[in-house]
């Protein structure tokens, strides 16, 4: 029988009671209002869990991927408002990948690489202008990381935020997703391993949403069949009525499916390449995310769409997400031109085989 | 709840790989008209051949005729078995239930004398649950069975019987007590019943495209000796939902239209409809690809002794509907006025999902039971 290969079940317990400890719901409801949550932060930084998968050559915590996607799902489950994916596994390994030591503090990520900046090259350093948008957190960052193509090759290069002009910018979940504006800002900057080039970074931060959706869904499931077993009305529990249990029956999918996704996905690059698997969690996560809201916030009725219940944590994240490393018609695209390409009779080979099936 | 990843080992790879090359050696693309699923064509040659290889009933025994394999092993067969459109009809509910439920339940003497026929791929089996005033509310069956010497007398009618004018026998949930107040589900006993005797009378009910899968099954003073009762007396409603677990959330549930996507692409290669569609293409493999991983866990957890009824319910609702959506985004995206006598084997399919495919998500228990069974299963899971 095979299993998945180690999650550490350490992980899961020590970070789920690590969030369920300290992000509340009034501190969630506090990073809001200020853009940062630096006792949640703190905390979750205390622990390592930031740079786990990320080598301890260049500042990391050691371990596997796979458990730092363990992490992520429980930051998802528990609306935790902090740059964790940014940190560790899209930033700390744009840097450990290129030979760079992580900072100590927050690494934050231009989300598009340097599709749209300018970047001009003076010997081992780089400087970049120009806009770089929706960038998470990057008002509290210690360094902005910048995947760059130039000439053919890819580096990654990393920007003091001092040096930039930050316009604070959120996304519907009121996450900070900055406006910042590079000016000849100077970069350090190292060449990327083989490997890795601005698709490996758009799949990797695919994953890490992926992974983010997957507990959201979960948590949110799990809060709409409590909320419907307590709420009373014509004398008896909402969830006794068919036309409740349907919304409950679809969220609890959408939550078991995304989550299946993301965890075979997070397998699968834990060991290789994975990108059928990945650009298909992260469709199946955009997807169970726009069915799950709506029924979860049915079958909440009003109370769903107050501030002080906390159902919107979790649904204004994912509406959120649902749009960052990639859309429905980006991925389906994606996936359309591998599933074609395969031909009818490597069609479900594709499906059984994923990855593997692909040259 | 919990869907735990699993992946196929080197040994069970081997095994889809060998199923591939059955199918390829047997019915090799282009050969034959693709069946839609688990509706399809009873062909008792191909179960034969099949049951030569070990592969029906192959859960079951080896002292019974099975091959001692795992739930696993059978999903892969069987999920080979429908994505080739392969005509699996003949021994499907005897692999899929019945085998299952004597080994549990029935007689030594009913094993000996059916498992190994079963495994050999020689019987085919209806099931009697549904009757014309007892559908979802199954528990209401009125059909009796009166005691008599040697055996029960039998009076009443089973509706919705598919296969009944052409399989050999018939598993019937009969009530040998009366209804009780407050206990609907006691009372109730399974038999076996051989589909010829006499005073059993089948009469056909024409599926709405005029194909012949139903029957209506009368039973007038039917004999059925002491030796076909299956199980205890009176457990029959536990049984019955014992054999319900084994017919959800296997990949018949949701691959149904899957022959008919694959000779889309098939025959759009190189045309305007191959870039129409590229874009479905890619979002259903990613829903296939997903849907599988979790119907293949919940195999796994059988395998492991577990009777995973509220995943399979799970499972069952969201892939019956998912094999519907599948047809809705294909009528939705495909600009043609496909007929069921097209020389195109991709229209003729479609045509038949659209007509028969609203049937998928009733038959086995409609999906508003499969919710309630599922939503009682949500309640205090641990947040």
């Amino acid at each position: 029988m095979t299993e998945v290969p180690g999650v550490d079940p350490l992980i899961t317990e020590t970070a789920d009671r690590l969030f369920s400890q300290i992000c509340d719901h009034e501190s969630i409801q506090n990073a809001e209002a200020t853009g940062e949550a630096s006792e949640i932060w703190n905390a979750f930084a205390e622990t390592g869990f930031p740079w786990i998968s990320v080598s301890e050559e260049f500042g990391g915590s050691g371990g596997a991927l796979l458990d730092a996607l363990e992490v992520l799902r429980l930051v998802g489950y528990h609306a935790a408002p902090i740059p964790a994916a940014e940190t560790g596994v899209l930033g700390g390994w744009l840097l450990a990948n290129s030979g760079q030591q992580l900072p100590e503090g927050i690494v934050t990520v231009l989300p598009s690489g340097s599709e749209d900046l300018l970047v001009a090259r003076t010997g081992d350093r780089l400087t970049v202008s120009g806009r770089g948008l929706r960038i998470p957190w990057a008002r509290i960052a210690q360094v902005i990381v910048v995947p760059v193509e130039l000439d053919n090759q890819t580096f990654v290069a990393s920007v003091d935020p001092n040096d930039c002009k930050i316009t604070p910018m959120t996304n519907m979940a009121g996450e900070p997703r900055d406006t910042v504006d590079f000016n000849e800002a100077e970069a350090v900057a190292a060449p990327a391993a083989p490997d890795l080039n601005l698709e490996a970074f758009r799949f990797r931060g695919a994953l890490s949403r992926a992974a983010l959706m997957a507990g959201a869904i979960e948590k949110m499931s799990q809060l709409t069949v409590s909320y419907t077993n307590d709420r009373v009305q014509f004398g008896r529990p909402v969830a006794k009525f068919q036309a409740v249990q349907q919304h409950l029956v679809w969220g609890a999918q959408d939550a078991a499916l995304a989550r299946m996704a993301a965890e075979s996905a997070g397998r699968e690059a834990n060991r290789g390449p994975a990108s059928f698997e990945i650009a298909s969690a992260k469709l199946i996560a955009n997807q169970a995310a726009a069915r799950a809201t709506k029924a979860c916030h049915q079958a909440h009725g009003a109370m769903g769409m107050t501030q002080e219940y906390p159902l919107h944590h979790l649904s204004r994240r994912l509406w959120s997400w649902r749009k960052e490393y990639g859309g429905d018609s980006e991925w389906s695209a994606w996936l359309g031109r591998i599933a074609t390409s395969q031909g009818a009779d490597g069609l479900y080979p594709l499906i059984t085989g994923g990855s593997s099936a692909l040259n | 709840m919990r869907f735990t990843p699993t992946e196929l080992t080197q040994n069970e790879l081997a095994l889809q790989q060998e199923v591939r090359d059955f199918l390829h050696e047997e019915l090799p693309p282009g050969s034959h008209d693709p069946c839609l699923g688990m509706a399809a064509r009873k062909d008792k040659d191909f179960s034969l051949k099949m049951a030569d290889r070990g592969w029906v009933g192959m859960a079951l025994p080896k002292e019974w005729g099975g091959s001692d394999r795992t739930a696993v092993d059978r999903f892969i067969v069987v999920e080979e078995m429908l994505r080739w459109g392969a005509p699996v009809g003949h021994h499907w509910v005897a692999d899929r239930q019945t085998g299952n439920v004597i080994l549990k339940f029935g007689t030594q003497e009913q094993r000996e004398r059916f498992l190994p026929a079963i495994c050999r791929g020689e019987l085919g089996f209806s099931i009697g649950m549904s009757e014309p005033d007892s559908g979802s509310d199954l528990a209401s069956v009125s059909t009796k069975a009166e005691a008599t010497t040697g055996g029960w007398i039998i009076n009443g009618t089973k509706i919705w019987t598919s296969g009944a004018h052409e399989n050999d026998w018939f598993v019937c949930l009969l009530r040998t007590s009366p209804m009780e107040d407050g206990n609907k589900h006691a009372g109730l006993s399974q038999f076996l019943i051989d589909l010829k005797s006499p005073g059993l009378e089948i009469s056909p009910i024409p599926f709405l495209d005029g194909s012949h899968h139903f029957n209506e099954v009368t039973f007038n003073e039917v004999f059925v000796p002491e030796t076909n009762v299956v199980g205890d007396l009176g457990m029959g409603w536990h049984q019955n939902t014992t054999e319900m677990a084994y017919e959800r959330g296997g990949p018949d549930r949701w691959l149904s239209p899957f022959s008919t996507v694959e000779q889309l692409l098939r025959e759009a290669r190189g045309t305007q409809l191959e870039i129409t569609t590229a874009d479905l293409f890619g979002e259903l493999t990613a829903r296939w690809w997903g849907i599988r991983n979790l119907s293949l866990s919940v195999a796994r957890l059988i395998d492991t002794g577990e009777a995973p009824s509220v995943e399979s319910s799970l499972v069952k609702e969201m892939g019956t509907r998912f094999e519907q959506e599948v047809v809705e985004k294909l009528v939705h995206l495909i600009d043609l006025e496909y007929s069921p006598d097209s020389e195109s084997l991709f229209e003729r399919l479609l045509a038949q999902c659209v007509v028969t495919f609203p049937g998928n998500t009733i038959r086995g228990g409609t999906i508003e039971i499969l919710r309630s069974v599922a939503s009682k299963g949500l309640k205090g899971l641990p947040a």
